[in-house]
């Protein structure tokens, strides 16, 4: 037998196929997991991609490239390209080349196994500033203050440097899980293992996961004070029940630190926005990462961090950073510096493997086709461009259609969400729902969310303020009216509203409504294409078959 | 005198051995001498002798240094007994027999065992014998005889004779002149022992005594242990060097090639990764050409490809720029691509690729695959800057080295010794440096490196190693080892064992054999499949080569979205459009695509083609020139009608509009002229759009390959020494003419004259012709044809006592002789 039967099929392109249904696929996943960030998973061909990155990632959980080759030749049903495995042993060479550590007499330095390597990197313009005395052949002075931007250029350099300088303990404080009636699930506890057997890094987990749960076993690992970052004040304050419920902290010891609040405790969550709030153009609220000693730092949804967190999270190297997401994929591109400033990738599961498990619901996405009146359509050519997908994005056909939609899951908790405020409003009256925007006061949302929760209201109709980071675990049915631009991003927290376990154990349901033959259809197209690549069962509907069988 | 004995000694040689000395050196018989005394001066010339020279390895080009070194003819003890001191410790006894029979094979060795001698002209082809200087006799040619004679009164007092004769004599035996000087100059002259014999001192001419002589230096120069060669040079006679060399010619000498160092692979994995390759590099190639057919590159002024124009290559084909400066050469050497097109020339695929891209995927590699071996240009220079510091381009004239396919060959020969070894770069150039002692430098070790990254590149090797597909490559092209080292077999079983399946290895074993390389690789080789995996977020993965009918269905109907073993199509609005505009109706595509697929269709497949065959030609666009409108359509009715208005080529669009093909203006003319009274209207545009099709180059590739040095063909040697052996019977003898015999010669066919004429070179008979000379005048030749080539028959006249050449449309008829 001249070509071996394997499930990979390795392109040149560097992406892998592997068939998912093939005797060997599952052990293949796991071999190539480490080293191939899943891209696709629609159902019968998953598709990896080697990037850089993330060989540095299997590198950084001791991978070597022996390994990944074994692993690439070993499944590989074809034969595979030489170039191709030359490029990953040259690739995963690069990582560790240059390292950063601590010396006893000189604080930190970089120092080089390969003294080619630190010539080259002297000579960029971009890193000499950040450097002091040369020590020797083989190592260099770093300043202090600049470990995570020397981290950040020697990534763009292509020379990332393994940082062993180590970390401060911070302040003690005592915290352990609570794990009074419930328990760790196994991920999560592998999840914040691994976190802390690597220092710092990333831990994906898919929406509706428990990565609250993974922060929390992470916190009780440090045993020290610890700064929490987070999305908004909703957020905040659910990260806030969730540490009293699931660990030893009390009320007292967890402080918020928001655009209302200003409290530093042991635990203090703040917000992305007060964090970035400027006044006359300098950050007012960045002496909160003095405030205390903190001896770990949560970036929740770190797929959001922006910019500003970034150039400020440069300055923290010598502390303990988790961040947790869904999505290794930011829609800016600054993927590089989620590795080189928060850390490698330290824990990652699929989603259709926890939903095969149960930790989280299976979701039904089923895209609703609403064909437009001809008035409505002549209206929609005439249209701005600009307004465009505003225009059929909130067509009364489609409000229509929603209205029959929430009418047919009648009993079951439904959630609409949309983009544009006075649809929702629209539709809230219409339905007879509350509506959660912007503008509602935060007393306000958390006591309709409480009561969505309570099952005191079954329809609840929010817009993009509730993307994130709510917890709404009974929510079995989402209608989404409208979004950003086929965002891929919102389509992954939006459906992480309904993935949550729920307590009968079924499934979820999510709702597209489209107008046919518009950019809104188009912009469908983009969804549709992530939620099969996530591999999740997508149907096209003809509102018709809704409209008729109310 | 020498030369004369050489002569004797060829002409003594047996037609066998004349036919292997032609074989070996094809320059001696280009164009085929006279006679043999023209062929033993010519082998005697300074650039023949250096072409033998450069294909000996390091131990046969010891031995004829070490003769070189003899003042005349040597019995074969000697050289057996100065050869085995010069032996490395622990080397076995070479055969020194194997290298001297190699040596007169090659007509550079002569004469009977005890008084071996090298041919006339060797002895100064090597100017520094085994890196020694040159004989006392010739070192101080240059200084005054009045300089040597106080030199020799100084070191020999009291002998007779020139002072040169006196000083080589003293200088033969220099054992006591050398204890008369300091221990530095001693040490000096160490340094110069093992060569190179040419040392640098300031001054060197400068006059000194043995009773006046300070430095270790000017000790040396006193004594003739050192003679001065020019201001600044002096140089170690040979003498002297051989004494310092304790009577050795060589030291370390090695009998045998030095073993390759180096990595061991799984001849299997080896094979697997090339195959790999091979199939990845046609298809590079292949994608080369598809994008050049559309957008080709323009050809600069100098020839070549441009700078920027090889970066787009670089990134397009996504490798890195070395490997497709080795894709943009081979397609060109192959002949694939080639100048064409245009005022200023493109770079274009020839009507060659057409025929090359429907072969099967192995065969098309074993073309591009030979020709890599055989051509001589090096991609690897591309980038690199030539002596006037212009970078040297693609495709340009400057790349081309003679040495490049020779180079080639010769590190693969290596690779080929060491089945299932992945030899180090510099174990490579070591073995090459013994095979080849006298070809070497730079450019040679550039080009071995070249070489061995290409041969990875193409698919020769993988892993390092010369895989099974590679081997069979060389055989199939007359070079390498061949079986009868058993490499090739040795592979075959090894691989067979290893895997346990017999039937395919075995075959696999029998095509390397028999050189077909074709047939090693296909079975490596991904089969084409004839489905695809159809899936939700609407891509397609074919999982090997798609079967041509489904491929075309494919590049229809979806974009290719990966390339590699598999192939990820997507579907889109825009590709699905495509294959719609193309004729398919959705329906049928959907049962193609169904038909095709191992998984169920998709919804989201079949709700996206519904959607575009709903919009698909909804609305329909033509072209015409002008139009008629009226609101009543019974007058459109009656224009129709009408039979003058059939030149106007009218088109009924709708109730009240007409399109026509005619211009506006002769429209209007017209239907004035039926009796009607149109007005004009005011302009409306129409576009056209057409697609592009792919452009080929009219003239054919202009490449060039040098065929590998793999010696003359049998027959053209066989009748190259007829021929030699014809002329020089004639030179010796100086035969009186014969004459013709009486009577016509039968009138024959030429063709049967053309048979009747090989069979007699074939037999070496002689024949009798009848030929029109240049006058028109009827002759009757008695000839001994030696060889027939581009209309001529080259033969000795014996009625003429010459070698001549007959036209053969001028030979009238051919009857035998008995």
């Amino acid at each position: 037998m001249s070509v071996n039967d394997g499930p990979l099929i390795v392109q040149s392109d560097k992406t892998l196929l592997l068939e998912v249904d093939h005797d060997k696929a599952d052990e293949c996943r796991k071999a190539i997991a480490p080293f191939a960030e899943l891209e696709r998973a629609p159902e019968h061909v998953h598709t990896y991609r080697v990037t850089p990155l993330a060989l540095w990632n299997a590198r950084a959980a001791g991978h070597d490239a022996e390994q990944v080759v074994d692993a690439l030749i070993s499944h590989s049903r074809y034969p595979v390209p030489h170039a191709l495995l030359v490029d990953v042993a040259e690739t995963m060479a690069r990582y560790g080349r240059l390292r950063l550590e601590k010396d006893p007499v000189h604080g930190l330095i970089l120092t080089s196994s390969d003294r080619a390597v630190l010539e080259e990197v002297l000579r960029s313009k971009k890193i000499q500033p950040m450097l002091g005395e040369r020590l020797g052949a083989d190592s260099v002075v770093v300043h202090p203050s600049d470990r995570g931007n020397v981290k950040q250029a020697l990534l763009k350099l292509g020379w990332p440097a393994e940082d062993l300088a180590g970390y401060v303990d911070g302040e003690h404080h005592p915290i352990d899980l609570a794990q009074d009636g419930w328990n760790l699930r196994p991920y999560q506890q592998e999840a914040a293992d691994a976190f802390w057997h690597g220092g710092s890094g990333v831990v994906v987990l898919p929406c509706g996961a428990g990565k609250t749960i993974v922060g929390a076993a992470a916190m009780a690992h440090a045993r020290a004070t610890t700064l929490i970052l987070v999305t908004n004040t909703v957020s905040a304050h659910q990260w806030k029940q969730e540490l009293i419920k699931r660990t030893s902290l009390t009320e007292d010891e967890i402080g918020e630190y928001s655009g209302s609040k200003k409290e530093i405790r042991p635990v203090t969550i703040a917000t992305y926005q007060v964090m970035t709030t400027r006044r006359k153009g300098v950050y007012s609220h960045l002496e909160l990462f003095d405030a205390r000693d903190w001896g770990l730092i949560v970036y929740d949804e770190v797929h959001l961090l922006p910019a500003p967190i970034f150039r400020m999270t440069a300055d923290l190297q010598a502390r303990r950073r988790i961040g947790l997401t869904a999505t290794l994929v930011r829609e800016d591109g600054r993927e590089g510096d989620v590795f080189s400033l928060i850390g490698p990738k330290r824990y990652d599961a699929p989603w259709k493997e926890m939903e095969n498990q149960g930790w989280i619901a299976p979701a039904d996405c089923v895209e609703v086709r609403v064909t437009l009146t001809d008035e409505e359509r002549l209206a929609y050519a005439m249209a701005e461009s600009e307004e465009r997908y505003r225009f059929c994005a909130t067509t009364p056909s489609k409000t229509r259609v929603t209205e029959a939609l929430v009418h047919r899951h009648l009993g079951d908790q439904v959630l609409v969400i949309g983009q544009y405020i006075d649809q929702l409003d629209e539709l809230g009256e219409h339905l007879n729902a509350p509506v959660i925007k912007g503008e509602t006061r935060i007393k306000e949302r958390e006591r309709l969310y409480q009561a969505f929760r309570d099952k005191e209201i079954q329809v609840l109709v929010v817009s993009k303020v509730a993307n994130f980071s709510i917890d709404l675990p009974e929510a079995a049915v989402a209608i989404q009216v409208s979004g950003t631009f086929g965002s891929r991003q919102e389509e992954a927290q939006r459906l992480g509203r309904v993935l949550r376990p729920k307590a009968d154990g079924g499934g979820a349901r999510f709702y597209t409504v489209v107008s046919r033959d518009t950019v809104d259809q188009e912009f469908a197209a983009h969804r549709q294409r992530f939620l099969a690549e996530q591999g999740y069962a997508y149907q096209i509907i003809d509102a018709d078959d809704v409209l008729g069988g109310v | 005198m020498a030369s004369m004995e050489f002569t004797e000694w060829i002409r003594a040689r047996s037609d066998e051995q004349l036919r292997a000395l032609v074989s070996a050196r094809p320059e001696l018989i280009t164009p085929v001498p006279a006679h043999l005394e023209g062929l033993a001066a010519r082998a005697g010339s300074p650039s023949a002798i250096g072409r033998a020279l450069d294909r000996l390895d390091r131990f046969t080009l010891a031995v004829v240094e070490t003769l070189a070194v003899q003042d005349g003819p040597a019995p074969r003890e000697t050289l057996a007994d100065l050869v085995a001191r010069a032996l490395a410790a622990g080397e076995p006894e070479p055969a020194l027999g194997a290298a001297l029979d190699r040596l007169r094979d090659l007509a550079l060795v002569y004469g009977p065992d005890d008084a071996l001698d090298l041919a006339p002209g060797v002895r100064k082809a090597l100017d520094d014998p085994a890196g020694l200087g040159p004989p006392v006799a010739e070192v101080f040619r240059h200084h005054p005889p009045e300089q040597l004679d106080e030199m020799a009164d100084d070191i020999a007092p009291g002998t007779t004779g020139t002072g040169k004769e006196r000083l080589a004599a003293a200088l033969a035996e220099p054992a006591k002149l050398l204890e008369e000087v300091s221990g530095e100059a001693r040490a000096a002259l160490d340094q110069l022992a093992w060569g190179p014999a040419t040392g640098r001192v300031p001054n060197a001419r400068r006059e000194v005594r043995v009773g006046s002589a300070r430095s270790p230096i000017e000790q040396l120069l006193a004594r003739g242990l050192l003679a001065a060669t020019g201001e600044e040079s002096v140089t170690l006679p040979r003498e002297v060097g051989l004494h310092l060399r304790g009577g050795r010619v060589h030291r370390d000498l090695l009998a045998a090639p030095p073993a390759l160092e180096g990595t061991a692979r799984e001849q299997e994995l080896a094979d697997r990764t090339a195959a790999g390759q091979a199939f990845a590099f046609v298809r590079v190639v292949e994608e080369l050409c598809e994008r050049w057919s559309f957008e080709p590159p323009g050809v600069l002024r100098t020839g070549g490809l441009g700078v920027r124009d090889m970066k787009r290559v670089t990134t397009e084909l996504d490798v890195p720029e070395w490997a497709a400066a080795l894709a943009v050469e081979v397609a060109h050497a192959a002949g694939l691509v080639a100048q064409g097109g245009g005022v200023d020339g493109e770079w274009l695929p020839t009507t060659g690729y057409d025929l090359w891209r429907v072969r099967s995927t192995a065969d098309r590699w074993v073309t591009l695959a030979l020709t890599w071996l055989h051509m001589d240009r090096v991609p690897g220079l591309v980038g690199e800057r030539d002596e006037r510091d212009r970078p040297l381009n693609a495709l340009h004239p400057d790349l081309r080295r003679t040495a490049a396919p020779v180079v080639r060959t010769a590190a693969l020969g290596v690779l080929a010794s060491a089945p299932g070894l992945a030899p180090s770069r510099a174990s490579v150039l070591d073995r090459m440096a013994w095979e080849q002692p006298r070809r070497r430098g730079p450019l040679r070790e550039q080009l071995v490196e070249f070489a061995l990254r290409e041969a990875e590149q193409v698919g020769v090797t993988g892993l390092g190693v010369l895989s099974g597909h590679g081997r069979a490559l060389m055989m199939g092209a007359g070079i390498g080892p061949g079986p009868a080292e058993g490499a090739g077999t040795a592979t075959g079983s090894r691989a067979g064992k290893a895997s346990g399946a017999k039937g395919t290895k075995g075959a696999a074993a029998k095509a390397a054999a028999a050189g077909d390389p074709a047939a090693v690789l296909a079975p490596l080789l991904p089969e084409p499949v004839d489905h695809v995996l159809l899936q939700a977020d609407l891509t397609a993965v074919a999982p090997g080569p798609l079967t041509s009918e489904l491929n075309r269905w494919m590049t229809l109907a979806a974009d290719v979205e990966s390339k590699g073993g598999a192939t990820v199509y997507r579907f889109s609005d825009a590709s699905v459009r495509r294959a719609l505009d193309a004729g398919q109706g959705a329906d049928e595509l959907l049962a193609a695509l169904e038909h095709h697929s191992a998984t169920p269709m998709p919804q989201a497949l079949s709700y996206l083609v519904a959607d575009v065959a709903r919009r698909h030609g909804r609305i329909r666009v033509g072209s015409a020139s002008a139009y008629v409108r009226c609101d009543d359509p019974a007058l459109l009715d009656q224009i129709i009608a009408d039979r003058r208005s059939a030149s106007l080529r009218l088109r009924r669009l709708a109730p009240t509009v007409i399109a026509s093909r005619t211009s506006r203006a002769a429209l209007i003319d017209s239907l004035r002229a039926m009796g009607y009274a149109p007005v004009a209207e005011s302009l409306d545009g129409d576009v056209i759009v057409s697609r592009l099709d792919g452009r080929r180059s009219e003239g054919p590739a202009q490449t060039r390959s040098v065929p590998a040095s793999n010696g003359l063909d049998a027959e053209v040697a066989a009748a190259a020494v007829r021929a030699l052996r014809a002329g020089d019977a004639a030179h010796l003898t100086r035969r009186e003419p014969v004459a013709a015999p009486g009577g016509t010669i039968p009138r024959g066919p030429a063709t049967s004259t053309i048979t009747a004429l090989q069979d007699a070179i074939k037999q070496g008979e002689r024949v009798w012709i009848g030929y029109l000379d240049s006058q028109g005048n009827a002759t009757s030749r008695i000839l001994e044809p030696a060889r027939m080539e581009g209309g001529y028959l080259t033969a000795y006249d014996e009625t003429r006592a010459a070698v001549h050449r007959f036209a053969l449309h001028r030979i009238t008829g051919v009857a035998g002789l008995s």
